[in-house]
């Protein structure tokens, strides 16, 4: 008896995320089908070759693109990571396009001599559609309230996870390099700031967007 | 045995395996032999079609797979119908029959 389950591991090592469930699955799928065939009359070596077929180029394929596509593609993916990054997308074409067209970021000196930077009036502006985009899409996928929320405050959360990772990193230098320049009392309220003057403030702004998918939604369900 | 188009084999084999585990669980080969032999070949599954599609209707909780060992002493993954698979049935059959009748009033076709 071939041994299947080698032969369906081998044939789907290129995929990383197999599954020993998936593996003796489909190699008990295939050890049936053999058997059918020797209960047919095959010689074994005809029967195994009539089973590979199972296997051909093409399966191969599509059960490898299926099985990346089923992990990868999962209801946080499709529902909030995807349109998550639609809107980080779109928000972020909006910065470039305002920074090509010479549209800066404000930086305020605070009396303490902490920089306040805020982003520019007109990306704040134009984030609620970002916002929107995203919400729309997540809706589009089944996503929940919850969800499209999440989708639509994406950027914040990249931004908060990148000031995270800064904070982290430098942190880690400081304790490692010496006369790094790492000062809490100038790093933590730093941080507070940036946290509020991009990332808050970029949430402020693009949470009208989902509200107002919200809203559409409401009176298209009343009409 | 005229070949069908795959778009509706696709659209009807969550159909045809949901109404198949109705009846009894069933493991993988066993759905794609006894659909193959009801449906006289034209509903064929492999392997590449078969098993994305039980594990997207797992993940939809319309079935439950299971390890179960057989007489012969071999392990498989047998899917039952759940709850929620059951009651998709009857709107996804509702839906077949009104997209028949529509292509019966163009075509003038008729049910064997």
């Amino acid at each position: 008896m071939p041994d299947w389950k080698q032969i369906v591991r081998k044939k789907f090592r290129v995929v990383g995320v197999w599954s020993p469930e998936w593996t003796e699955e489909l190699a008990g799928h295939l050890e049936d089908i053999y058997e059918a065939f020797l209960h047919r009359g095959l010689p074994p070596e005809a029967a195994f070759r009539r089973t590979v077929v199972q296997l051909n180029r093409r399966s191969e394929i599509c059960l490898t693109l299926r099985i990346i596509q089923e992990v990868v593609m999962t209801d946080f993916a499709r529902k909030v990571g995807l349109p998550g990054l639609l809107t980080f997308a779109l928000s972020m074409g909006i910065a470039i396009a305002l920074e090509m067209a010479h549209v800066q970021p404000k930086t305020i000196l605070l009396g303490n001599g902490l920089p306040l930077s805020l982003p520019p009036t007109a990306w704040l502006c134009l984030l609620p559609f970002c916002g929107a985009a995203g919400a729309l899409v997540s809706h589009r996928s089944g996503g929940s309230r919850l969800q499209r929320i999440a989708a639509c405050l994406f950027p914040s959360a990249i931004m908060v996870a990148v000031l995270f990772m800064v904070f982290v990193a430098g942190f880690a230098i400081s304790l490692f390099v010496p006369d790094s320049g790492w000062n809490w009392a100038f790093t933590v309220p730093a941080l507070a700031l940036w946290l509020t003057g991009q990332a808050i403030l970029t949430a402020v702004a693009l949470l009208p967007g989902a509200v107002a998918g919200e809203q559409i939604k409401r009176v298209r369900l009343l009409s | 045995m005229a070949s069908v188009n795959a778009q509706i084999k696709r659209g009807s084999a969550e159909l045809a395996v949901l109404t198949l585990l109705a009846e009894h669980p069933l493991h993988g080969y066993e759905i794609a032999k006894q659909i193959e032999a009801q449906t006289g070949g034209v509903l064929r599954f492999d392997m590449a079609s078969l098993y994305p599609m039980l594990h997207r209707l797992e993940r939809k909780s319309w079935v439950k797979a299971e390890w179960q060992t057989l007489l012969n002493g071999r392990r498989r993954r047998c899917y039952r119908l759940t709850a929620s698979g059951r009651k998709q049935i009857a709107p996804l059959r509702a839906q077949w029959r009104a997209f028949f009748q529509a292509l019966q009033s163009v075509t003038g076709f008729q049910n064997a």
